[in-house]
C-alpha cells in the first residue's frame, strides 16, 4: 500500500524493508554465546515547575494541581536512594551500565554521573530534556546538544541515540546519522539489529523494549512487583530458545525511582541471579552490541 | 514577595551513600512508622476517591456512594485500627483532618485518650492548592487540634501530600517542626524555608493502601507482600545504617473486613524481627533532632 510521504523525512517502511526474522542469514555471536542481553538504566530530572511526567500518587478529588511536590519527591528518591540499589546488583553481576539521560541533567546528579563515569558506563543520547522530540523547537541543536554536554563530561561522543519516550519526527534517524550517531534504539520492532537507511549513511538500530520496562509494567499496566521478574524470565526463556541458530538480543529498562524502590529491588537483582549462570549469554552495553552487529552483520544498505 | 523556592533551592542533591550512617539508640536498627489517616469528606463536594464508576461514567453531586464508601471507615473500621494498635502497644501517628475533632469527637476522642500522635493534616479533605487562605487554614488547623488534645501538632502532612511552593514557609511560621510530604529519601533530612529548618520525615506513597489498593487495584493480600518486601530491604540494609519504614493506612481502605487481616500479618510479621522500634513521627523527630545538630543549623 502507498501512503503518503512526509515534506521531509521518510516513513518507516522507506527506511526498512519488510523482513521475516527466519529467511535471514543466520547471526553468530563469539564464544558459541547464543543471546546478548543489555540493561539500560534511565535517569531524569523532572522539572518541579512543570506537571510530572508520571505519578504514584493522584491528588484528593483528581486534577493536575501545580506543583506537584509529592510526586516529584517520589522521582527524587530514585536518584537519592534507589540508583544505588540497582548499582549494586549492577557491580556485583559485573553488568555494563548503560544509561540514558537528558543532557540538561547530567549536572544534577553530579555524584551519580560520577559514580558511573567510573565505572566506564556508556552514556547514550537522550534528549536535552525529558520532552517528546516533535515538540522540541530545534530538533537539531537538541540532538547536538545532548551530544556535547555527554562529551565534556564523559570525554566520549556518545554513539547511540534514544529518544525521550522513544519519541522521533519523521526526520529524526537522519538527523542522528548527520550528528555522527552510530545507532539508535528506538524502532523496537525485531529482535536483531537492522540497518535503517537515511538520507545519508544508513544508521544501525539495536532492539530495546517497551514491554520489560518498569514503566510500562509497574505505572501503566500496575502489576506486582515480582512480576517485572517473571515476565523478564519468561522473555529470555523464549529469546533464549529462539536464538538457537542465530544470535538475538534481549534488552531490559529500568528506572531507579521505580525498581529501586526497597519493595521492588530484589525482582530486579533475581533476574541475574538467574541469568548470570547461563553461559551462553553475553551482558554488553549498546556499542558493544553494534561493534559485533558492524563486524558480522549485512553490509549497509546502499 | 520573591517567588518561594522551588524543592532544589530548598535541599540540594545528596546520594544517601555519601552521607555518614544515622544511628539509633541501643540495639534499635529500623523504625516502624505506622501512619493512620483519618479524614471528613464534604458530602457537598467532590469525593476524594471513587472505588465505583459512576453509571453514565460522569460523577454527580451529591457522591453519596462514596461518602458512604469513607463514612464506613470512620463508623466500623477505625474500630478495628484502635483494636488491634491497643493489642499490639502501638502508639501510631495520626494524620487527621483538623474537622474530625468537630464531625467525628467520639473518634478523634478516642485516638487521643489512647495516646497516639496528632500530625496536622488540613482542615479537610482536598488539595492544598485550592485554599484561598493557606497561612489561615493551617493556623486554623493546628489550634483546633491544640485545643482538642492540649498540645499544638509537631509534624504535618498535606491532604494527599499536596503542597504549594511556599507551603514549607508557612508551616515553619505555624510552628509546625516536621513534614511528611518530601517522600524522597530513606532519611530524615533538614529543608530551608524563610523561617529557619524544616524536617523532612519519609513518609510513603507506596507503602500506602490508596496507591496499591484504590490506584493500582491489587488484590488485598498484596499490601501484606508489598511492605513485607519493604521492611526485608531496609531491615537488610539497616546492619550498617538507621532505616525508616513507614506504612500509611486510611479506615475505609485498610479497615474493610476483608483487608484488616493482611494488615495485622504485617505486625506479626514485623514484630518477628529484633531491633524494631515502633515509634511515631514525634519521636523520630526527636531523635533526628538530636543527631541532626549540624544539618538543622546550616539550614537557619
Amino acid at each position: 500500500m502507498n501512503f503518503p510521504k512526509p515534506p521531509v523525512g521518510m516513513l518507516p517502511g522507506d527506511r526498512i524493508a519488510y523482513s521475516p526474522i527466519v529467511n535471514r542469514k543466520p547471526l553468530k555471536l563469539p564464544n558459541r554465546a547464543r543471546m546478548v542481553v543489555w540493561t539500560i538504566t534511565n535517569v531524569e530530572e523532572w522539572d518541579p515547575t512543570q506537571t510530572m511526567p508520571r505519578t504514584v500518587l493522584t491528588p484528593p478529588a483528581g486534577g493536575s494541581p501545580m506543583p506537584d511536590i509529592p510526586n516529584w519527591c517520589w522521582h527524587e528518591y530514585g536518584n537519592r536512594v534507589g540508583f544505588w540499589r540497582l548499582l549494586q546488583v549492577y557491580d556485583d553481576f559485573k553488568i555494563p551500565g548503560v544509561m540514558n539521560i537528558n543532557g540538561a541533567a547530567v549536572g544534577a546528579f553530579p555524584e551519580l554521573v560520577q559514580a558511573c563515569v567510573e565505572r566506564n558506563w556508556e552514556f547514550v543520547g537522550h534528549g536535552f530534556t525529558q520532552r517528546n522530540m516533535q515538540k522540541v523547537e530545534n530538533e537539531r541543536d537538541d540532538i547536538r546538544k545532548s551530544a556535547q554536554v555527554l562529551e565534556k563530561l564523559t570525554g566520549k561522543r556518545p554513539r547511540g541515540w534514544l529518544g525521550p519516550g522513544l519519541t522521533e519526527t519523521w526526520e529524526t534517524p537522519d538527523i542522528l546519522a548527520e550528528e555522527g550517531y552510530d545507532y539508535v534504539a528506538d524502532w523496537v520492532l525485531d529482535d536483531q539489529p537492522v540497518w535503517l537507511k537515511t538520507r545519508g549513511k544508513p544508521i544501525v538500530n539495536i532492539p530495546y523494549t517497551q514491554e520489560c520496562n518498569d514503566v510500562a509494567m509497574m505505572l501503566i499496566q500496575h502489576h506486582k512487583a515480582k512480576e517485572f521478574y517473571d515476565r523478564a524470565m519468561d522473555q529470555f526463556e523464549q529469546v533464549h530458545k529462539d536464538a538457537k541458530d542465530s544470535a538475538r538480543v534481549m534488552a531490559i529498562s529500568v528506572h531507579p525511582y521505580i525498581m529501586g524502590a526497597p519493595h521492588r529491588a530484589k525482582y530486579f537483582r533475581k533476574i541475574f541471579e538467574k541469568i548470570a549462570k547461563k553461559k551462553d549469554v553475553l551482558f554488553w552495553n549498546g556499542s558493544q552490541i553494534l561493534d559485533w552487529y558492524l563486524k558480522t552483520g549485512p553490509k549497509a544498505p546502499h | 514577595m520573591p517567588n518561594p523556592m522551588i524543592p532544589r533551592e530548598r535541599s540540594e542533591y545528596s546520594a544517601i551513600v555519601d552521607r555518614p550512617p544515622l544511628k539509633l539508640p541501643g540495639n534499635a536498627r529500623i523504625v516502624f512508622w505506622t501512619i493512620v489517616n483519618y479524614e471528613v469528606w464534604d458530602i457537598g463536594k467532590p469525593m476524594a476517591r471513587q472505588l465505583l464508576p459512576a453509571p453514565t461514567g460522569v460523577p454527580l453531586l451529591p457522591d453519596v456512594v462514596h461518602w458512604g464508601f469513607h463514612e464506613y471507615g470512620m463508623r466500623v473500621g477505625c474500630w478495628r485500627f484502635f483494636e488491634l494498635f491497643k493489642k499490639l502497644g502501638i502508639k501510631p501517628t495520626l494524620s487527621a483532618n483538623a474537622r474530625i475533632c468537630e464531625d467525628y469527637e467520639r473518634v478523634a476522642a478516642q485516638a487521643r485518650d489512647d495516646g497516639w500522635e496528632f500530625m496536622g493534616h488540613a482542615y479537610e479533605q482536598g488539595p492544598i492548592h485550592k485554599e484561598t487562605d493557606q497561612a489561615g487554614m493551617i493556623n486554623r488547623s493546628m489550634d483546633i487540634m491544640e485545643k482538642f488534645t492540649g498540645k499544638r501538632p509537631v509534624g504535618w502532612l498535606g491532604p494527599g501530600l499536596t503542597q504549594t511552593l511556599e507551603t514549607p514557609d508557612l508551616l515553619a511560621a505555624a510552628g509546625v517542626k516536621y513534614i511528611g510530604d518530601w517522600v524522597y529519601d530513606d532519611e530524615p533530612t533538614v529543608i530551608k524555608t524563610t523561617k529557619g529548618p524544616l524536617v523532612t520525615l519519609p513518609y510513603t506513597i507506596e507503602c500506602n493502601d490508596i496507591p496499591v489498593m484504590i490506584v493500582q487495584h491489587h488484590n488485598s493480600d498484596y499490601l501484606f507482600q508489598l511492605v513485607k518486601d519493604q521492611f526485608d530491604r531496609l531491615y537488610q540494609e539497616s546492619a550498617s545504617r538507621a532505616k525508616i519504614c513507614a506504612l500509611a493506612i486510611h479506615p475505609y481502605i485498610s479497615g474493610q473486613p476483608h483487608r484488616i487481616k493482611y494488615l495485622e500479618a504485617i505486625y506479626d510479621y514485623v514484630n518477628r524481627h529484633e531491633g524494631v522500634l515502633h515509634w511515631n513521627g514525634e519521636q523520630i523527630y526527636d531523635w533526628y533532632k538530636g543527631t541532626a545538630a549540624k544539618q538543622l543549623k546550616a539550614a537557619e
